[in-house]
């Protein structure tokens, strides 16, 4: 201790949060333990030290004590460092003067044995004691936010965040993979449960993005690179090649008919192939924008180059190039919001259940294609073999709550399949069978709308299905018999059925790894996106100035989305709007006195924030580029790299703390 | 010279070991975090060091905390490819490696230093790693290396007065 | 593995939950996937999730004063598809069974009989134990065995009891001499030392037979020294690998199949008669869904020239059970006396419904039990049953 300089008055505070803490941890043992600490004028214990009375408690003890240093035991740093840094700098304290214990999460909540947690507490917050005392007042940097935002994916998130953005007079880039923005409600046809169309309320949504003058939409179009910080985020972008001249194309369509195909023939993606499309093609009729597309693996001309190109010839508009090469684009952002949305359990992950066996057995998706207007059979609900079904079982929990696919329950099916019952209803007059574990109907409007299917006459069978197969003794029909036990009147039932409509839930997309690692957030193992905070941070990520929205972070409906997505507008917003970000001064500097010149730390940097002065034979960090990992600090052979608020002192006098070393040192020179 | 010789070591009853654990601010410490949320009950005995990156711990960090009486160090950073400042935790994979072979020539067991990788999602992680190197480490007992120092201090200076004795005698 | 089976070892009803695989019944969900799965669910008064929730509830003894898990044929079918992965079939319900059968006023007695045989013989059958290695005499290649000549010996073939005796499995046999021996494989049998290892499952209610069985054949094991251990049946396959574990069985045991298939460079030159059949495969319980060896068998089968694969309406994880399993061998009186529709009936119609030429099966149950039901339906003259390593043999004949 002997190496800090001046003179060290720290005070100690060590919350209950309740009994959160003070359940496990004997508070009154660690602040009579602490106040005992050198330089320790000032130890406390009170039930919520971030409440008001709290932080004031702090304040009026940092003035009236002239304490110097202020250490808080509590929760996690993620959740208040910057509460209890304000507070001393309220108390004109540099506000990084102080240094946090985390007693919560990292203790009281992962312990079951008083004793040794509280021995835990009392260990490290010596050794916060110790360190704090060789803090250094620091300053934080200010930078400017770029006005900019990037919206990553253009379903319902994306659109909603995007024109909320848009609106408040920010510049929005939307960056959407597929030839048309939308996502998976432009497939729908009506939504739970207010049951209004899908396309009424999304379409005009679609055009408005289109339309607005903030926003630069960009389809078909991958994100490359993302470089830079919170404020200062430098996205490279490409544009796939759709080989059509955008800004020439009108949406007239005459290439679609004059293709040399005559009739459609390759899987058509949006209808989940349940028609076929040409090799050049519009997804949907409201597809915005209103642009074809050729695809380059089922186009003659990129496999063999002698199609006779009637599709060019037809265009008078010359905005056919199939030459087109894809472009590349640079932008400069301050915020990003993450709007990737979800994919489709794949059903034939559950054998049993027959999807790909059967051409009778379909996926929800799929039944919303068939009773949509404007899908492969306008509306009627045509069954591959081109019968029309008179008994209709529809399955809930497809791929979800099951240990051997995903265990979590995807929170739309079950409304979906409600919906879904009377649509089918509607169109076919069928007998409709739910198969589902437990009807889940959490929200407003929602178990309303479960009492009214219900009264439709949908019947309703407690039982996850066990099997699905032919009746082989139907000649005529081959049925399929859906086979369940009734839990709640303990028979096994065996349903004969036409049709049988797989209520498969949500999933992260296959590249949500790539996609996190790109943006640098974190996604759980199942690979949802993971918020800062269940609760209190449910858009923000854990790297500032990334956002998240929609089914990316998480199974959600049309309306939790659209919520999600205006709050994470919101948050990018505000910092916007608050002009510049303050950033954590951890980065690292060269003592340029013990510099030997070695250059061993220049290639270590990510960030190429490391020169070689060659006129001083000295190393150089360029503050503006360091990130603050410390690993350059870590290898210098002659200790000459520091890092803010991680210097060696602060983390060998944590390691003293823990270890209580000065005493070992103390008793066995004393003896 | 055998640093980790203590089966035959009295008074480890009652021991606990104390284990120093730096874990990166993204990945490993927010694991940790996550197991408090989550409510995953593990020993309490490690201490967590915070890093902005498992590429700032320098080895001395890890020899310094042996020597003021650690049982052992666990070092967290985040999988390969995943590290916040993209290679930070490669760099500490490369020095570890080396390391970690100086360590077990000091004669120290292995079993006493550990890298892990834990992603800020695997909460359960941390519960296993924790408990398992804790059982390991009791297994080998305490480490004691400040206790061992002093002593060796001490039987240097029973030897350097014994001889100063001896030169003493001889020249009376 | 290692977990299961210290999982089956210390399990009992009453310390069902202090183990892993118990405590897991808690998380149970009545979504009632394992009745609808089970292929007896329709005949049970308790079918499994009745079970899980009246052990939750601690009602067990009221499944007890019911036949419902005698009906259980131990075929992994509620197991594979519970969502919550409850180990039903390997932990959960062969406790209930075992107490079941002791509780039973009478053991049906075609079940009684087999047992006892099986203590006295050392085989269901209650053949004569010095008959059991005879098929060799009718082998057209040497088959060396143990007792005769116990010079250390690469792969010992546990034969087990049908195919010893039974005369369709003593065509297995033959067949797998043959092939073992055209791939130069240095291989033995134990004779007339072997006796019935015993169940997959615990049918050990007899008291202490299981024990026995495998007390008497791990001596017989101790006495030579061999590599690796090779059988036909599952059944036996899972005794070893799970049960004999248990004492201390210090090998991999391997299906024959499985074995024959690391060979199959050196196996498909061998190859070369055309056999021309169309060929659906019958997955076996403990073959398929209890050890997922679903592909082998169809890739063995897909090396012989001329065999078209043609799949049923259940197969793989979904497949049905051919009846045999769990004592279901010698339950067919029993389940006939209470009306119920049988397994091997169910399944052969739908092996005939795919219009195949040849029902191939890989466990010596389903020969005897196929061949009955397809007379049954009057098929027995348009498909043949026929295990895999008897076609494979019949295509190495030029
Ligand atoms: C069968 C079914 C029926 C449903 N019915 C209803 C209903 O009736 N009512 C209701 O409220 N909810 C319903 N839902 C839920 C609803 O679909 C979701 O709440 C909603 O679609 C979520 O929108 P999103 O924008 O988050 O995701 P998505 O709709 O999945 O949109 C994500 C977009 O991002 C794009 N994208 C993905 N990755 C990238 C990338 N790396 N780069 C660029 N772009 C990318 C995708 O192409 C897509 O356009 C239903 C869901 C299903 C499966
Ligand atoms: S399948 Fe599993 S979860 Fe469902 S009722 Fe049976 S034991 Fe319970
Ligand atoms: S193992 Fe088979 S027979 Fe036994 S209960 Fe499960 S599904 Fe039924
Ligand atoms: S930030 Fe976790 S290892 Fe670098």
């Amino acid at each position: 201790m002997s190496k800090t300089t001046g003179n060290t008055r720290t005070g100690f505070y060590i919350c209950h949060c309740g009994t959160n803490i003070a359940g496990t941890v004997d508070v009154e043992k660690v602040v009579d333990y602490v106040s005992k600490l050198p330089n320790v004028v000032v130890a406390k214990h009170y039930k919520y030290m971030c409440s008001d009375p709290g932080q004031e408690m702090i304040q009026k003890d940092i003035r009236d004590q002239n304490l110097n240093r202020l250490v808080v035991a509590a929760c996690s740093p993620f959740l208040h460092e910057r509460t209890f840094r304000n507070v001393a700098s309220q108390a004109g304290l540099n506000q990084f003067f102080f240094q946090m214990v985390n007693t919560r999460e990292q203790n009281a909540w992962v312990h079951l044995d008083a004793l040794a947690s509280t021995e835990k507490a009392i260990d490290l917050a010596r050794s916060a004691i110790f360190r704090v005392a060789f803090h250094k007042p620091l300053e934080q940097k200010k930078v400017p936010i770029h006005p900019g935002v990037l919206v990553v994916g253009g379903g319902i998130a994306g659109i909603h965040a995007s024109l909320t953005l848009a609106n408040a007079g920010k510049k929005v880039f939307l960056v959407e993979r597929e030839p048309t923005i939308g996502g998976h409600m432009a497939m729908f046809d009506k939504t739970f449960p207010t049951l209004d169309c899908a396309a009424c309320i999304l379409t005009p949504k679609m055009s408005s993005v289109k339309n607005h003058p903030n926003i630069t939409m960009w389809t078909y179009s991958e994100i490359e690179s993302v470089d830079g910080y919170v404020g200062n985020f430098k996205v490279n972008v490409k544009k796939k090649p759709r080989y059509i001249i955008e800004d020439l194309c009108v949406g007239c369509l005459d290439c679609i008919d004059a293709c040399v195909y005559k009739e459609p023939r390759f899987f058509d993606e949006f209808n989940q192939g349940l028609s076929k499309r040409k090799p050049v093609y519009i997804p949907f009729p409201q597809a915005t924008p209103q642009l074809v597309v050729i695809d380059p693996e089922t186009c003659i001309d990129f496999k063999s180059n002698k199609c006779k190109k009637t599709c060019v010839d037809v265009c008078e508009r010359k905005a056919i190039d199939l030459n087109q090469q894809p472009e590349h684009k640079e932008i400069e952002v301050g915020t990003i919001i993450v709007a990737t949305g979800f994919k489709p359990f794949d059903a034939s992950g559950v054998p049993y259940y027959g999807y790909g066996v059967y051409p009778n057995v379909y996926t929800a998706l799929e039944v919303e294609r068939l009773i949509n207007a404007s899908g492969p059979t306008s509306g009627e609900v045509v069954m591959r073999d081109g019968s029309r079904p008179e008994k209709i079982a529809i399955i809930h929990c497809v791929g979800s709550r099951d240990k051997n696919t995903n265990l979590w329950c995807s929170r739309v099916c079950c409304l979906y399949s409600l919906k879904l019952a009377h649509l089918l209803k509607e169109h076919t007059h069928a007998d409709i069978y739910n198969f589902y574990i437990d009807i889940r109907t959490p929200g407003k409007m929602m178990e309303e709308f479960y009492y009214r299917m219900a009264e439709e006459g949908t019947k309703f069978i407690r039982g996850r299905v066990a099997d699905i197969y032919p009746d082989l003794t139907d000649e005529v029909h081959r049925r399929l018999i859906v086979k369940a036990e009734d839990t709640l009147i303990s028979e096994i039932i065996k349903v004969p059925v036409d049709m049988v409509v797989l209520s498969t839930g949500l999933e992260p997309r296959a590249d949500a790894n790539d996609v996190r690692r790109m943006f640098n957030i974190t996604c759980s193992t199942e690979g949802f996106f993971i918020e800062r905070h269940p609760k209190l941070a449910p858009v923000n990520t854990f790297t500032d100035g990334i956002f998240l929205a929609g089914c990316c972070q998480g199974p959600k409906d049309i309306p939790d989305t659209v919520a999600q997505a205006g709050a994470a507008a919101a948050e990018a917003l505000a910092l916007i709007d608050s002009g510049f970000i303050e950033l954590e001064p951890n980065t690292a500097f060269v003592v340029e006195v013990d510099c030997s010149g070695c250059k061993s730390c220049v290639p270590l940097c990510p960030y190429s924030a490391i020169s070689y002065q060659e006129d001083k034979k000295k190393a150089y960090i360029n503050e503006a580029l360091c990130k603050g990992c410390g690993t350059c600090v870590a290898s210098c052979p002659s200790g000459s790299i520091k890092q803010n608020l991680f210097e060696d002192e602060e983390i060998y006098s944590e390691i003293d703390g823990i270890l209580n070393y000065t005493n070992i040192y103390e008793v066995s020179e004393c003896c | 010279m055998l640093l980790d010789e203590n089966k035959s070591q009295s008074g480890s009853q009652g021991w606990q070991p104390k284990i120093i654990a730096f874990f990166c601010n993204w990945c490993t410490y927010t694991a940790a975090d996550l197991a408090g949320v989550s409510r995953i009950k593990h020993a309490p005995n490690a201490r967590v060091i915070r890093v902005m990156c498992s590429g700032r711990v320098d080895p001395q960090f890890i020899l310094d905390s042996f020597a003021k009486g650690a049982d052992g160090v666990l070092v967290g950073g985040c999988h390969p490819g995943d590290c916040h400042y993209q290679e930070g935790n490669y760099k500490c994979l490369r020095r570890f490696q080396l390391f970690k072979r100086v360590v077990e020539s000091f004669g120290i067991n292995k079993d006493r230093l550990r890298l892990e990788w834990i992603s800020a999602s695997e909460g359960d992680k941390v519960r296993l790693v924790i408990n398992d190197m804790v059982a390991k480490v009791k297994a080998l007992g305490p480490l004691s290396l400040p206790k061992k120092f002093s002593e060796w201090d001490k039987e240097m200076n029973i030897i350097e007065e014994k001889i100063a004795g001896k030169e003493e005698a001889v020249h009376a | 593995m290692a977990t299961d089976i210290e999982g089956i070892k210390s399990v009992t009803l009453e310390t069902i939950y202090d183990t892993p695989e118990g405590k897991l019944i808690q998380s149970c969900i009545q979504c009632g996937t394992c009745a609808g799965a089970c292929p007896h669910g329709e005949y049970m008064d308790y079918p499994p999730r009745r079970i899980i929730k009246m052990l939750q509830h601690g009602l067990i003894e009221k499944v007890f004063e019911t036949d419902s898990m005698l009906k259980c044929v131990n075929c992994y079918a509620c197991m594979v598809k519970c969502p919550r992965e409850i180990h039903l079939t390997e932990v959960i319900l062969q406790l209930v069974k075992e107490q079941t059968i002791i509780r039973l006023p009478a053991v049906p007695p075609e079940l009684q009989k087999a047992l006892e045989n099986n203590y006295r013989y050392g085989n269901p059958m209650g053949e004569s134990g010095r008959k059991r290695a005879n098929w060799v005499t009718t082998s057209s290649v040497p088959v060396r065995i143990l007792s005769q000549n116990p010079e250390p010996v690469d792969v010992l073939w546990f034969v087990e009891s049908y195919p010893s005796y039974h005369p369709r499995g003593q065509d297995t046999c033959r067949a797998l001499a043959k092939i073992l021996n055209a791939l130069e494989i240095d291989f033995a049998i134990l004779g007339n030392e072997e006796k019935s290892a015993g169940e997959c499952g615990m049918l050990s209610y007899e008291s202490g037979l299981a024990e026995a069985l495998v007390d008497y054949n791990m001596s017989v094991f101790a006495k030579y020294k061999f590599n690796k251990m090779i059988t036909t049946d599952p059944h036996a396959l899972d005794a070893f690998n799970y049960r004999y574990k248990l004492y201390d069985f210090g090998y991999e045991a391997q299906h024959a199949i499985l074995f024959i298939m690391q060979y199959h460079d050196r196996l498909k030159p061998l190859l070369k008669k055309t056999l021309g059949y169309s060929v659906t495969y019958h997955d076996s319980c403990c073959l398929g869904r209890h050890n997922k060896f679903y592909d082998e068998p169809r890739q063995l089968l897909q090396l012989i020239p001329g065999i078209k694969l043609v799949e049923m309406v259940h197969n793989r994880l979904n497949s049905i059970c051919c009846g045999g399993g769990g004592g279901g061998m010698w339950l067919d009186t029993y389940f006939k006396s209470q009306n119920m529709e049988r397994l091997s009936d169910i399944r052969v119609k739908e092996a005939i419904e795919t219009g195949a030429d040849i029902l191939a099966v890989a466990c010596p149950y389903e020969i005897p039990r196929f061949e009955d039901a397809l007379k049954v339906a009057g098929y027995d003259k348009k498909i043949a049953v026929k295990d895999i390593v008897e076609l494979v043999s019949e295509s190495m004949e030029d």
